[in-house]
């Protein structure tokens, strides 16, 4: 059996060391709600017998801060967590124990001592992979449907439905025909100043008639693939 | 995961019910292991995960290397349609493979409201749903959990049924099918005939001819082979400390409704409460030792992360070692920020001292079940709980700042009178009352007392298993009445659907006759009926009339002590005899000791157990 009552011989650190976690939401992760992956997390980090530092209050709790809420439906290969810790352990115990206690579909792929701020997030980058037979000849009409605009779809809130122009909200898109289908390569606005739902680029592709099927049969894959800076070049760390 | 699921997840609610993948699943190679066992729970995700039951029944099964069990719940209605739209048939969790690639299903039975959900699964899986329809190359079904205690409203669908405690008799079914399937002689027919001839604790309903009366009443029930047992003795684990523990759990990544260590600490119940099924068949009492519990619970805390353990049993203040225990788990618990939760709570054992123990200091309200409102009542039931005991309760709880306390109640009990009735209301007014006089109560705060009244419902195995249910009319009327002894706002009174409870009590005192009905509001797409949404009483009225079923017969009929019962056939270990003499002390207006302070003689003891109150006792009849 494993010995999580290490964490009560380490020593104390004079300040909580804050840490940020990054990993992967992919594969049934995808239908996860955020809601629910913090819950899960917070597991996650008392399995793995981390000396995590609780708030100081009348009902105390681990301090956990999400980077980018990801929208269901879609993959993720950086997801950003950070955390804190009140005794010394060193990054990579912390990364090997974590890893014990998570599927490959939620590997963490690195913890360290954060620089940047999540507020610094201003844009995400996803990989489309979209299967269905003839579109991948429709490549161009896929990149003038980007570069063109304004693009109208309808977005739901709190106070209904409205019709909401997008274009403002994609920074770039790039096209590659594949067997079967094509890649897409997305960078949308992902931060405090706005946030589009990468699904949106599909119900796009449909709207546009590109995309003909039942949408319940169709296949596609969105994946995270990095999170940038307000350049839309520089990845976060 | 099938990957041509994704869009169907994208579109319902909670994907996550339907994704899989969750850390601590039990993935093995399929062409490698000999038999797959399918675990289908009969409601949705989150209920089913929070199945101590299943937890422990899919780690037994999976521990055998050659044997591979998977879990299935029942599909959402949004995801139901979907998988009919799009020809998607019932699916295991971990693999994804339709259930017909399996050996084995097994359906648990928790309440009897989950039946049309149960069938509803069979028919989603593209099986047929009775019993003798299904051929050679289709999965075996076994039910197992507290509802086959009468199994014979299920007989027509399901081959056979595992009675008891399942842990060790589910592996023992599986590998009388491995062995039967290796030395090439297995049949159906002869597999479940062995099975019932040679494995404790199984009923196969197709060996038994079951007559009737004119009257509707069984004449006889005759096993079609003398090898057949004529009844089946359920399965017990003797020693609770060696039974199979699971030290891994399958982690939901959605929230389940118990999601916290549920810590089990021991099974029976001393008390003999005579309404109440659970206390009956689970016996005898065997209780767990805290250097094991304590191991236990660490292993799962280690294992699970979660920061609640809920000590599990039916009434959890009556484990001899309970102080122990707590000590022991707050030693490491206090320190690791988790906290102890009790889920059950008697009023005459409820202490300050307990109290500061546990978690729900941090709720506001606590829960005691007096079940009835006069001290007559009360011994008819044999509760042995009194006034004080609940005075002394609140009182405890009002000490510590609470405000709020719930009162559960049930109405519709052998014998009760309208006074009964206006002494459910009296008694919730003195706790009240108790709130105003205490001198230690949250000051500036008004409390609160809600009434929460069920309807009883009689049930097989229970002293008051052969009492008639009150007409719908009688309920009504009596809901009424309470509701009208009510005048103070700081009582709050809520009550359970009668429809649902006399529904409930024509499937548990239910006979093979119900099997046209069940097969009937099936075609007509019955499912969920354990959800208010989708109980449709009307609709159930209409079903049993079109197969001349006549409920009352079941549910409001007085059944004779000298006729044959559907549920005769099983043996839970406890006698006829007692529960006649316990309806006779009941009418009598006589409680009976509970098995602690001495021994009634119920029979169970004949099963064995360690860490029993009853060890050796002789049977008297």
């Amino acid at each position: 059996m494993k010995n999580n009552d290490v964490k009560f011989t380490l020593p104390v650190l004079e300040e909580p060391r804050p840490l940020r976690i990054r990993f992967r939401k992919t594969g049934n992760l995808q239908y996860i709600s955020h809601l629910d992956l913090q819950r899960t997390f917070a597991r996650v980090l008392v399995r793995a017998g981390l000396p995590l530092w609780y708030t100081k209050g009348f009902n105390p709790h681990i301090k956990m801060v999400f980077g980018l809420p990801l929208s269901v439906g879609a993959e993720s290969e950086c997801e950003f967590l950070d955390i804190r810790i009140e005794r010394d352990m060193s990054e990579d115990e912390i990364k090997t124990r974590l890893n014990g206690e998570v599927t490959d579909e939620m590997a963490v792929t690195a913890v360290y001592r954060p620089t940047r701020k999540f507020t610094d997030i201003a844009f995400a980058e996803y990989v489309y992979t979209v299967k269905a037979p003839g579109l991948g000849g429709a490549r161009d009409k896929v990149n003038a449907l980007f570069s063109g605009g304004p693009l109208v779809v309808l977005k739901k809130s709190k106070s209904g439905e409205k019709e909401t122009d997008i274009k403002p909200l994609i920074r770039r898109v790039s096209v590659e025909p594949t067997e079967g289908g094509l890649t897409m390569t997305a960078v949308l606005a992902a931060g405090e100043s706005g946030y589009l739902n990468p699904e949106l680029l599909i119900t796009l592709l449909h709207k546009a008639g590109l995309l003909t099927g039942d949408p319940m049969t169709e296949r596609y894959r969105i994946l995270r693939r990095r999170v940038l800076l307000a350049d839309g070049e520089t990845e976060f760390e | 995961m099938n990957e041509t699921l994704g869009p169907i997840l994208r579109s319902v609610e909670k994907p996550g019910r339907y994704a899989g993948g969750e850390y601590g699943a039990v993935i093995k190679d399929k062409k490698a292991v000999k038999a797959r066992f399918a675990f289908c729970f009969p409601d949705t995700y989150e209920i089913g995960m929070s199945n101590l039951g299943m937890r422990i029944l899919y780690g037994s099964l999976n521990r055998e290397e050659d044997i591979w069990c998977e879990r299935v719940f029942a599909p959402w209605v949004d995801m139901q349609e979907k998988m009919r739209t799009y020809d998607i048939p019932l699916y295991a969790h971990e693999s994804g493979d339709p259930l017909s690639a399996f050996d084995i299903i097994g359906i648990t039975l928790q309440y009897e409201m989950c039946y049309t959900t149960a069938l509803q699964m069979i028919r989603m899986a593209h099986l047929p749903l009775l019993s003798c329809d299904r051929g050679e190359g289709d999965p075996i079904i076994v039910a197992g959990g507290p509802c086959s205690y009468n199994p014979e409203p299920m007989a027509d669908f399901i081959d056979c049924f595992s009675i008891g405690e399942g842990e060790e008799n589910l592996v023992e079914v599986t590998r009388l099918y491995i062995k039967m399937k290796e030395e090439g002689r297995y049949t159906r027919a002869a597999f479940l005939h062995e099975l019932a001839a040679t494995v404790r604790g199984v009923y196969v309903p197709s060996l038994y001819d079951v007559s009737y009366n004119e009257d509707g009443t069984i004449a006889a029930v005759e096993p079609k082979y003398p090898d057949v047992p004529r009844r089946v003795l359920k399965c017990v684990m003797p020693d609770m400390d060696k039974a199979y523990f699971p030290e891994k759990v399958v982690m939901p990544y959605i929230e389940a409704i118990h999601d916290r260590i549920m810590l089990e600490v021991y099974r029976g119940c001393i008390r003999g409460c005579r309404f109440c099924q659970a206390g009956m068949v689970c016996r005898p009492v065997r209780e767990k030792t805290p250097e094991v519990l304590d191991r236990q619970a660490k292993c799962l805390y280690e294992a699970t992360g979660y920061e609640e353990i809920s000590l599990t049993s039916l009434s959890i203040s009556d484990y001899t070692r309970l102080e122990e225990l707590t000590g022991r788990l707050l030693d490491w618990t206090d320190k690791n920020m988790v906290s102890l939760s009790l889920p059950s709570l008697r009023a005459d054992s409820f202490s300050k001292e307990l109290m500061d123990r546990i978690a729900t200091v941090r709720t506001s309200s606590l829960t005691f079940a007096p079940e009835a409102g006069t001290q007559r009542l009360r011994d008819v039931i044999n509760k042995n709980v009194t006034e004080e005991d609940l005075m002394h309760a609140v009182g405890v709880a009002f000490d510590a700042g609470k405000t709020t306390v719930k009162l559960y109640f049930m109405s519709g009990l052998p014998t009760e009178t309208a006074e009964d009735l206006a002494g459910i209301a009296s008694l919730a007014q003195r706790v009240v009352h108790a709130f105003y006089t205490n001198p230690n109560r949250p000051k500036g705060k008004s409390p609160l007392v809600t009434i929460s009244v069920s309807c009883f419902v009689p049930k097989p195995f229970t002293p008051f298993q052969w009492e008639a249910q009150d007409t719908m009319e009688l309920q009504a009327e009596k809901q009424a009445y309470l509701g009208e002894q009510i005048t103070d706002r700081k009582v709050r009174y809520t009550h359970h659907d009668a429809r649902v409870s006399r529904i409930e009590a024509v499937l548990a005192r239910g006979n093979r006759r119900l099997g046209a009905s069940l097969e009937l509001a099936v075609e007509e797409g019955f499912c969920f009926d354990a959800w208010d949404e989708f109980f449709d009483y009307d609709k159930w009225l209409s079903v049993f009339a079109r197969t001349g079923v006549d409920p009352a017969f079941f549910a409001n009929r007085q059944m004779g002590l000298d006729e044959i019962l559907p549920w005769d056939v099983i043996d839970c270990g406890v006698t006829k005899e007692f529960f006649k003499r316990e309806r006779a002390r009941a009418y009598a207006g006589v409680t009976t000791p509970n098995c602690r302070e001495q021994c009634s003689g119920c029979g169970a003891n004949r099963l064995g157990g360690e860490r029993t109150p009853c060890p050796g006792c002789g049977v008297k009849t």
